[in-house]
């Protein structure tokens, strides 16, 4: 519980929000996209629980040619 | 003129429909947050871990804010020069596999404006994203650290992103002869490896090279004012990138023609 009351939430918010920016940017892309570079069902988990690499991951390797 | 605005624009569109315009500013900040921010929660984590026994006290030496940003830097230079190859390994590579450079080039379009559309809404990304990196390094690191001018920071950025600027250049051109995405950003990546390589063995000789910049606005920094080797770097960067650009409309008409 100390730690997580010394921990300055102000701080760490911002963070939190980029974070959720970036993998509802990329569920977004994901769900509208016909044919992304592999199945869909896989690239979900992969963005929403990849942190910050998996929103990125989806958006270099996953979106395929359009 | 006009030619050139909208080969620019159908650029800055297609960036923005692959939401680049908002992942590749996002990721960059969190490059550029993620040391001070380890940084001041050390004390923390260290507690926080397992192996310190009790009454042990860590004396940690607070980083300067020199420090702090040249560790932002270097994360830049590795971390976010990948994810610029990466990001844009596909931008004449992939036209080409689909067909939409035909489609473009149908039309008498020159292939200098095409080149240099490509290559400077790439470098319109990276500014706006090394931008919003440093101003919320600037933004945390007085709120965390030490007050740091907002003036120095704009400085940083201008030079280091000359070095972008080189890095840009590289992948378009790059791009105009390798058979695939992947091939260009293997060829970019390589390429920036083996030159900051060669330049940090060679530092005596390799003075001027682009490689050198982060090491000369260290340099700078420590000792607020413009060292002159960072002017003659910066100069070589620019010749450098022209050259690059040049020798991808070189590498387009000669694609063009076979």
């Amino acid at each position: 519980m100390s730690l997580f009351a010394s921990i300055n939430w102000a701080v760490i918010a911002p963070l939190v929000v980029i974070q959720f920016i970036l993998m509802a940017v990329a569920l977004i892309d994901l769900l509208r996209n016909e044919q992304p570079n592999g199945p869909k069902w896989m690239w979900i988990p992969i963005v929403i629980f990849g942190q910050i690499l998996g929103p990125v991951a989806y958006f270099i390797f996953g979106k395929g040619d359009e | 003129m006009m030619q050139w605005m909208t080969l620019f624009q159908k650029e800055v569109v297609e960036n923005w429909r692959n939401f680049k315009w908002v992942w590749v500013p996002l990721v960059f900040i969190l490059i550029a947050i993620m040391d001070p921010l380890t940084m001041y929660y050390m004390p923390v984590l260290l507690e926080s871990g397992a192996g310190v026994p009790d009454g042990a006290i860590f004396e940690m030496p607070t980083p300067s804010t020199t420090e702090l940003l040249m560790m932002s830097l270097s994360q830049l230079n590795t971390i976010g020069i990948v994810v610029v190859a990466l990001m844009a390994m596909g931008t004449i590579a992939n036209e080409r596999k689909s067909g939409v450079l035909e489609l473009t080039l149908v039309k008498p379009i020159s292939y200098s404006k095409y080149i240099t559309a490509k290559w400077l809404s790439l470098v319109c990304l990276i500014a706006v994203s090394l931008f919003a990196a440093l101003s919320v390094h600037w933004y945390y690191v007085n709120l965390l650290f030490d007050t740091i001018s907002y003036t120095e920071i704009l400085l940083v950025g201008l030079f280091f992103g000359s070095w972008f600027l080189f890095v840009a250049a590289l992948i378009i051109l790059y791009n105009t002869f390798a058979p695939s995405a992947g091939v260009v950003a293997a060829l970019s990546i390589g390429t920036i490896i083996v030159l900051s390589v060669a330049t940090s063995t060679f530092s005596k000789y390799l003075t001027w090279s682009p490689a050198n910049i982060p090491e000369l606005i260290q340099e700078m920094l420590y000792t607020s004012s413009i060292p002159f080797d960072l002017m003659m770097a910066l100069g070589v960067t620019w010749i450098l990138t022209v050259a690059c650009l040049w020798v991808s409309v070189i590498c387009m008409e000669r694609k063009e023609v076979s």
